[in-house]
């Protein structure tokens, strides 16, 4: 199987869960690039494209929340960074995506 | 050969039919209006793809989810969980004609 195929139909799925929550694709291509081709790997090991950046553990329901796109459980945390952890996806109106910073979980309830 | 399959009024725009050519067993797909013939049984324990689902050009084996692209027939995921004692091999495509109302394939 090839990994550009698959990369391809990860975009197609994505797109459409991404969009009605209001975020994108990165402009940042090369970042996109290189985030689906981890996923592509975690999906050929786990059988699930995982968030490349977040730990796997043990706990089924937890990894299950890091399954890529995922926003829904990330919901308020993503929305004030106007991005996911990897920076895969950013809100619409995002343009820059350099210009966007990571906000620990615990500095948002802080705040 | 061409053999007439199906009427193109049978089988709507993310729609899957089932035919059967000369003891082929084929399963036509419509995407976008385009249609495409596949073999109908899964590359990997062989399910048949009739009770599967077609999402854009992904069509997804209903018994583990391995998936593949109708236009080529290109395996794009494996099964799920995966399965390395049964490597999940490209599909057979066919030829599809449509002429007037009518699908034909050449097998």
């Amino acid at each position: 199987m090839k990994s550009e195929s698959r990369k391809q139909a990860l975009r197609y799925f994505f797109q459409r869960v991404v969009d009605p929550l209001g975020y994108k694709f990165s402009p940042d291509s090369e970042l996109v690039e290189f985030c689906l081709e981890q996923e592509v790997l975690l999906e050929r090991r786990y059988g699930v494209p995982f968030c490349p950046c977040k730990r796997i553990t043990e706990s089924r329901s937890d990894n299950m929340k890091i399954v890529c796109p995922c926003i829904p459980f990330n919901r308020e945390h993503f929305d004030a960074m106007k991005r996911c952890w990897c920076g895969l996806f950013v809100r619409k109106e995002v343009t820059d995506p350099d210009s966007l910073m990571q906000v620990p979980a615990s500095a948002l309830k802080k705040g | 050969m061409l053999v007439e399959v199906a009427k193109v009024t049978e089988i709507v725009p993310g729609g899957i039919k089932d035919a059967a050519v000369n003891g082929k067993k084929i399963v036509l797909c419509n995407f976008n209006n385009a249609f495409y013939a596949l073999e109908r049984k899964c590359s990997h324990r062989g399910a048949s793809f009739d009770t599967g689902t077609l999402d854009g050009y992904i069509l997804t084996c209903p018994l583990h989810f391995a998936q593949f692209d109708v236009r080529t027939g290109e395996a794009l995921s494996g099964p799920v969980p995966p399965d390395a004692k049964h490597p999940t091999a490209d599909l057979a495509t066919y030829p599809v004609t449509v002429e007037g109302e009518s699908i034909f394939i050449s097998v």
